[in-house]
């Protein structure tokens, strides 16, 4: 059950049917549809259990969709080739339980809309979707594509099953001559229907009139006047009809019967941001495997200027040929001088049909030299089980470019305001404009080489107990936002990024708007003012040994690191409790100590069982 | 024929007064090409005052290595790279600290000063990738300062990051151990750090490791446990202060730590001076007492 508020007042928009076998029906107000779902389940229950059973084995999301699908059978297959598809596709309803009422989204509902489109690519090369505030409903083209299905009653019958398996959405499908019939015919029949061509006219006879896509008040007028149904127009005198509702009234006919063309509004297929070169002979020279990468990344990246995108994420594969497993197929030249150096990277004694390569990036680049960069640093520490023989590139995350005035200001850095030439030298004044951007690409560089966990900013994070007060956050995003995470850009009226597998991508903002997130505590009282901490923090506190211990003090002497250190001075207690509640508890007194050669450590003693560690240096 | 003869034909060239006026153009020479290598920026502060004067170019240049080195642990010398790093930080530009052991402690940089917005942690694994980020970020004109921890430098790679520093326009501070200090290197300013205590001060010079001091002052506060807001269970942690009558104790004093300038490319070197670190405010100072350099000299010998 979904809902809108609209003027402060909650109404049901749309409802499974479940929810109106109970009899709530659109329109109405959601307190009373509650109060209707919550009387007691025994009479509906069996109901409830026959049309919950479904959704529940899926565990997908569900949604009520109904389809039509419509063909034109043109008379003129030259001129107008004009078949349709339609899909209705009402309203998508995550259904943790029955009857929770959710709010209405229509941003969503058009992303799964639009993530359909792409899906139905495989019935039909043109896809569109209903140009309407609210669509509901995909148009496919089927012209000339029966035969690949058997006919058009398989095709209609192939959508449905398709959409039931894979999708598992329920969808209701017609064909028909016309883009406005087929629409008509799936909104207002009850089954998915086939309307055979030149038979459009009797097929609309028997539909009301609102199948005709009019606007809300004309369609009433029509029915003040006693005109119900499509068929009752036929006989009115048109030039009365247009003169009386408006044009639109006689557009809509002439659509639904064929005399008026009306394209379908195919939506832009999102760019295929990909590439692959099979080799014609097995290789394992680097130097022909870096050249096909560059050729493939300058067609991505080609690509990705031509949408207007930039690469967050790319892949690369490189198609190990599966049966030289040994090595002495290979050719035994120019190997790199320094391959396997990798851990990380496949074991050589079983190789593996495919090597991958995956380079994140801090910023949407559409620059294939940079992008090749990357992954040639990737390359270079990569080691090649078996020669290659094909390789793919695909972009596999997308963020829209940030446009920049490159080619007026390509060679700015080196132009120097002070008249120096230009190769000498830099000034931080010159640098400023372009920092961030400077400094993007030595972010990707050190995360592409050294993997994305080792670029970190820390975060700082008021907790007293030592370890925990930071945190390090990878300056490469690499999920896409949680769910809850895209409520949040949603609500915030952000429309949020999408790539083109439909998932949302982390874009993060530019180095100028970096701020230091100190979270804030509710209990700020707690924030616990060290004098000083020490730069040097162990990630786990050493044991010391072989130390003589003052009774209420800090040890007199211990030894670290092979040295031995005689405290001089101490400065402590300081005493770190955790509670119970925060899992291990912590006890500490820790003490700031001087050694007679001036050295501080940190020290604590933990107070479970009076042992000492050494915690850190002040260095 | 002599040697002489043929580069100075016409004087006597082991005249007094002729060979200084000689070393001293061939030194002017050498530090107007020095100083051509480099565009004519202030110096960044170091710091602290002190330590600017000590320098001769009163501060550190942009597009320059800097050496400190120190003997084993809790010396104090990061705290006065990072000083410096913040100095070259204050007109924008990234902070990158190369953190190779894992041990870098964000907080204490954060309470030093430096910005956190600015601040990037790269972690190495090895000695190699330590080598090759260093090169990558100390060419970066974004990067105002990096500091860093090589272990060991060959004269390739030291040179290698010399031109990349000189070319990237940032500071690379490099954290090193004492025992390089024979080693011959590529940066501009290669400084000794080293903590003072009140005995090595008045004692021998020689900074008695181990030696206990025949009068040593541990000064310890009795924990005393003030339970805060412990109605409160929620907050997640209750915090136990040394109370205010032992909260001078528990507060250490400023630190103290002799710098010698082993190195500079652009004047004497050999100086040295006593600076103290403020543990509250971590404002550098002049300490009171300005040593003799030949008495420190000593001492950095023995």
């Amino acid at each position: 059950m979904l809902y809108e508020t609209y003027r402060g007042a909650r109404r049901v928009i749309a409802c499974s049917a479940q929810a109106e076998a109970l009899g709530i029906a659109p329109g109405m107000p959601l307190a009373e549809a509650m109060a209707i779902s919550t009387q007691p389940e025994a009479e509906v229950g069996s109901r409830k259990a026959e049309s919950g059973k479904r959704k529940a084995e899926s565990g997908r999301v569900e949604c009520k969709v109904q389809s039509a699908k419509c063909k034109v059978q043109n008379e003129n297959p030259v001129t107008s080739p004009n078949s349709s598809f339609i899909i209705h596709h009402s309203s998508f309803s995550p259904r943790p339980s029955p009857l929770t009422p959710f709010p209405s989204d229509p941003l969503a509902d058009r992303e799964a809309l639009e993530e359909l489109a792409a899906w139905c690519q495989q019935f039909s090369p043109i896809v569109g979707i209903e140009d309407s505030p609210l669509p509901e409903s995909l148009l496919l083209d089927v012209t000339g594509l029966e035969h690949l299905f058997g006919g058009e009653g398989p095709l209609a019958q192939k959508i449905v099953d398709d959409f039931r398996t894979h999708r598992g959405l329920t969808v209701r499908v017609a064909i028909a001559d016309t883009l406005g019939a087929a629409w008509a015919v799936a909104r207002f029949c009850n089954s998915s229907l086939v309307v055979p061509p030149g038979q459009t006219l009797p097929a609309l006879r028997g539909l009301p009139i609102e199948a005709l896509r009019l606007p809300a008040q004309v369609v009433e007028m029509l029915h003040s006047l006693g005109v119900y149904r499509i068929g009752q127009l036929e006989p009115l005198p048109r030039a009365e009809l247009a003169a009386r509702f408006g044009a639109s009234i006689a557009l809509r006919w002439d659509q639904a019967t064929g005399q008026a063309a009306e394209p379908i509004p195919a939506s832009p297929l999102p760019a295929e941001l990909q590439a692959r070169e099979s080799l014609e002979y097995p290789t394992a020279r680097r130097d022909a495997v870096e050249l096909v990468l560059q050729q493939l990344i300058g067609q991505v990246a080609q690509k990705l200027l031509g949408c207007g995108r930039g690469a967050m994420r790319l892949q690369c594969r490189l198609e190990c040929s599966p049966n030289a497993s040994r090595r002495e197929n290979m050719p035994p030249t120019t190997r790199h001088p320094s391959p396997a150096t990798n851990p990380s990277s496949p074991a050589t004694r079983h190789p593996p049909p495919a090597v991958d390569l995956s380079v994140g990036l801090f910023e949407p680049t559409a620059s294939a030299q940079h992008l090749f960069q990357l992954v040639r640093l990737q390359l270079e520490r990569l080691s090649i089980p078996a020669p290659v023989v094909g390789i793919s590139v695909e972009v596999s995350a997308t963020a829209p470019l940030v446009c920049r005035q490159e080619s007026l200001f390509a060679d700015g850095p080196d132009r120097a305001p002070s008249g120096r030439a230009p190769s000498e030298g830099w000034s931080r004044s010159m640098v400023g404009w372009s920092r961030p951007r400077l400094l993007a690409g030595l972010v990707d560089r050190l995360a592409s080489r050294l993997g994305r966990h080792c670029v970190l900013r820390p975060r700082l994070i008021p907790d007293a107990q030592p370890e925990s007060a930071y945190q390090y956050e990878p300056l490469i995003a690499n999920s896409p936002l949680s769910r809850r995470q895209r409520a949040g850009i949603r609500n915030n009226g952000q429309i949020p990024m999408t790539n083109d597998q439909g998932l949302k991508t982390d874009v993060p903002q530019s180095f100028g708007h970096w701020s230091l997130v100190i979270e804030p505590s509710p209990h700020s009282s707690f924030i616990i003012h060290h004098s000083s901490f020490p730069l040097r923090l162990f990630r786990s506190p050493l044991a010391l040994s072989a130390m003589s211990v003052m009774p209420e003090g800090p040890p007199l002497r211990f030894s670290f690191r092979g040295q031995e250190h005689c405290t001089a001075r101490a400065w402590g207690p300081e005493r770190i409790e955790t509670g119970w509640w925060r899992g291990r508890s912590i006890a500490r007194d820790y003490y700031r100590i001087e050694t007679t050669a001036g050295r501080r450590f940190w020290l604590f003693r933990r107070l479970n069982d009076g042992r000492w560690f050494l915690h850190g240096t002040f260095e | 024929m002599p040697l002489e003869s043929q580069i100075t034909p016409i004087e006597d060239t082991t005249s007094g007064p002729f060979r200084d006026r000689l070393v001293e153009a061939l030194r002017e020479q050498i530090a107007h090409w020095e100083r051509a290598r480099r565009p004519q920026e202030a110096p960044v502060s170091s710091g602290s005052k002190a330590l600017d004067q000590l320098l001769p170019a009163g501060g550190f240049h942009r597009g320059t290595l800097v050496e400190w080195l120190a003997v084993g642990d809790g010396s104090g010398v990061e705290t006065l790279a990072l000083l410096a790093a913040r100095e070259a930080c204050r007109e924008g530009g990234a902070l990158i600290v190369l953190d190779r052991a894992g041990e870098f402690y964000p907080p204490a940089a954060v309470r030093l000063g430096i910005e956190p917005q600015g601040l990037i942690v790269v972690r190495v694994a090895n000695e190699a990738d330590h080598a090759w980020a260093l090169d990558q970020v100390l060419r970066c004109p974004a990067v105002a300062a990096v500091v860093a921890w090589p272990q060991r430098l060959e004269a390739k790679t030291f040179r290698r990051l010399q031109l990349a520093a000189e070319q990237g326009g940032s500071l690379g501070l490099l954290v090193r151990p004492e025992r390089v200090r024979n080693e011959p290197s590529w940066a501009d300013v290669r400084l000794w750090v080293q903590p003072v205590t009140p005995f090595s001060r008045h004692g021998s010079g020689a900074g008695g490791e181990g030696a206990l001091p025949s009068k040593h002052d541990v000064v310890v506060g009795r924990p005393r446990v003030a339970c805060l807001h412990a109605a409160q269970p929620r907050v997640g942690m209750s915090a136990t202060c040394s109370p205010d009558a032992s909260r001078r104790e528990s507060m250490p004093p400023g630190r103290l730590l002799r710098v010698q300038l082993l190195r500079s490319r652009e004047g004497a070197s050999g100086g040295s001076v006593e600076v103290e670190i403020g543990d509250e405010t971590r404002t550098v100072h002049l300490a009171p007492q300005l040593a003799r350099p030949a008495a420190h000299r000593r001492a950095a010998g023995a």
